[in-house]
């Protein structure tokens, strides 16, 4: 057994893995915007990377970690608040281009603005977890209790908004303004107000997957989470933007194919490799692997 | 004002080629009177507009959004240095041709599985190409040269060129004004081709396409077709945009083509004016005078140039700049023009 979890297959099963819940997580976040305001959040990633660093400097000046990842998820939810008012909310019925366009301008500002106050060097929080591998007979096995919290973390968040919507009202209503926005308002469901915290719920669980990122033994820069984004995005739309569990899944599966391209074939192609996997999911699936199909109307 | 009218209307190749010709020159005569700095940036101006142009006409035309092109500009511009690497005194014509053969064939690669996609799928798409080529380009060190990059001089000021000038500073003079003309005048031909296919069946058809799907297809347009044309024609321009870029800098490396040199590409077309030719060829000339005009905002707010916040106005004016337009005047600078002047007429 031991000699199984020491193998170099178990060693890219944990480390692709362990990215894996980042880009899960970003995946569902991006599902939970796209699912109530139809719009993909090309900001995703730089809001989660500011709510991130205001919560570090909070570290620095002597808070403790769990209250740095609070002061992150509460930024970050109230940065997704504000973006949905000030931002988003002027173009429902516009052409799709146009919330595009702007969440691309909005990336551009906050990068920016981040770089400008903390510097484009990388930046980590100490986790109160070792990040020494655990030994096994002598043999080093891919796994620390930073790995496990990490993973254990993700699980958990998705556990806890996979919960919010299947048991509580304001997951129910949450999926009525999504699914039938007027019926909704008829029921009495405050269809404006159910958007915002959509968005905000979706910025709380980019910046957990910030938070995680960077209290890795990376760390975190500015412009980092442009291509965990990137990452985030294939994995959605694998499973079809509106699949939380597709994106999940999704989500695991490119951090394991990065892993294994990087470790059997060659670092050279690593970037492709999602890229590759979303063209192969497209072809067979244009609408994603986890969603029934849908007519369009004309 | 009645013969403008009748010329308008009457719009054809002639009227096109006579007057982009009357504005390539009159910009050509502008870089006699310009600094070597200013020239330079023209010439990067006019690179920029090549690949504006091709973004116009996809996304305003065909209404495919992509995020790639700065993808398409690496692409076209590693073809230069690749080959001006091995072969340095091939005839330039063949360079940039060669550019715009890759560069479209990369366009196709992307297009085959973007042209099935819509909307935000194809934005993430083809953000996700942009976002592969920088590595790429650092991991396979042994044709791209890795993270230093290729260096190369192709661009040679011809002897006639360089006898009109004099003075300690001669060869700085014409070297950057042969840089800059050349790009202006490269920039007028794409120009010429981009205004023809804008008005040509393929440019009527991809409009229906954009408008209509379904009526396109049943007046026997085939829907792929014209949308992987789009996008080939798109990445051949970025290619060349590319190519030149390079040239100009006589460099590549993977850092001139980061995620952030698509949104400026997009912030530009936006700004000038999505799906018009002169809305591409205003963001060129923004895109020329942002330096001055992040300089000029800096003094105007006092901040230190060259500190952390000055460093990075760029991105926040740009940034900024492409949400308000897109907010208050989502059809740009060309738009505003057209208000203006209907304004005029209505109180005339």
């Amino acid at each position: 057994m031991s000699s199984f979890l020491s193998s170099s297959f178990m060693h890219n099963i944990f480390g692709g893995l362990a990215q894996g819940v980042i880009y899960s997580l970003v995946a569902l976040s991006l599902v939970i915007i796209w699912q109530s305001t139809h719009v993909l959040n090309f900001a995703q990633g730089a809001m989660a990377m500011f709510a991130t660093y205001v919560g570090m400097t909070e570290l620095e000046r002597g808070v403790s970690y769990w209250w740095c990842v609070l002061i992150a998820v509460v930024v970050g939810m109230a940065l997704g608040g504000v973006t949905e008012r000030v931002l988003i909310r002027p173009l429902y019925g516009k052409p799709e281009i146009n919330p595009i366009v702007v969440m691309v301008g909005f990336l551009a500002v906050i990068e920016a603005v981040a770089t400008s106050i903390w510097t484009s060097t990388t930046r980590t929080i100490a986790a109160p977890f070792s990040q020494v591998y655990f030994k096994s007979h002598g043999q080093l096995i891919l796994l620390s209790p930073f790995v496990i919290f990490q993973i254990v973390l993700a699980i958990a968040i998705m556990l806890l908004v996979a919960a919010l919507f299947r048991f509580t009202k304001l997951g129910l209503q949450l999926r009525a303004a999504a699914l039938a926005p007027e019926v909704a308002r008829l029921l009495g469901v405050r269809v404006n107000r159910m958007l915002t915290i959509g968005w905000m719920l979706s910025a709380g669980v980019g910046a957990i997957a910030a938070v995680i990122l960077a209290s890795g033994s990376f760390g975190l820069f500015p412009t980092d989470m442009d291509g965990v984004f990137v990452a985030g995005f294939i994995a959605a739309a694998v499973g079809g933007l509106e699949s939380p569990i597709g994106a999940i899944a999704g989500g695991l599966l490119i951090g394991l194919a990065e892993q294994f391209i990087l470790a059997y074939w060659t670092p050279d192609v690593a970037p492709l490799g999602g890229v590759i996997i979303l063209v192969i999911a497209l072809m067979i699936r244009p609408q994603g692997i986890f969603t029934k199909s849908v007519g369009r109307r004309v | 004002m009645g013969w403008l009218a009748t010329l308008r209307k009457q719009e054809t190749t002639h009227i096109r080629l006579v007057s982009v010709l009357a504005l390539t020159i009159l910009t050509l005569a502008i870089t006699f009177v310009l600094s070597p700095v200013a020239d330079s940036q023209l010439a990067g101006g006019a690179a920029i507009t090549i690949v504006i142009l091709g973004l116009s006409w996809l996304i305003g035309w065909s209404g495919q959004i992509s995020l790639g092109n700065s993808g398409f500009m690496a692409v076209g511009a590693y073809t230069t240095g690749i080959w001006a690497h091995h072969h340095a005194a091939s005839p330039l014509v063949i360079t940039f041709l060669l550019a715009m053969l890759v560069g479209g064939l990369s366009g196709l690669v992307v297009a085959i599985p973007s042209t099935r996609l819509r909307g935000p799928y194809l934005a993430g798409m083809t953000l996700a190409f942009a976002a592969a080529v920088t590595p790429l380009a650092q991991n396979f060190t042994s044709v791209t040269g890795g993270e230093g990059g290729l260096f190369f001089n192709t661009l040679a000021t011809p002897s006639w060129f360089g006898h009109l000038f004099s003075g300690v500073n001669a060869s700085i003079d014409s070297n950057a004004q042969w840089t800059a003309d050349l790009a202006v005048a490269i920039a007028g031909v794409m120009f010429f081709f981009m205004a023809n296919l804008f008005h040509s069946r393929s440019g009527r058809a991809m409009r229906l396409v954009r408008d209509n799907d379904v009526a396109a297809e049943l007046m026997g347009i085939n829907l792929s077709r014209t949308r992987t044309l789009a996008f080939v024609v798109a990445a051949a321009f970025a290619g060349l945009g590319g190519s030149l870029f390079a040239i100009i800098n006589a460099t590549v490396r993977p850092e001139s083509f980061p995620l952030t040199l698509s949104i400026t590409l997009l912030t530009l077309m936006v700004l000038g004016g999505i799906g018009t030719l002169s809305g591409a060829v205003l963001g060129g000339i923004i895109y020329s005078f942002s330096p001055s005009l992040v300089a000029h905002v800096n003094s105007l707010t006092g901040v230190n140039p060259t500190s952390n916040l000055g460093s990075n106005m760029q991105g926040i004016i740009f940034g900024a700049l492409l949400i308000l337009t897109m907010l208050f005047a989502p059809r740009g600078l060309t738009g505003l023009g057209q208000r203006l002047r209907s304004f005029i007429q209505s109180h005339m």
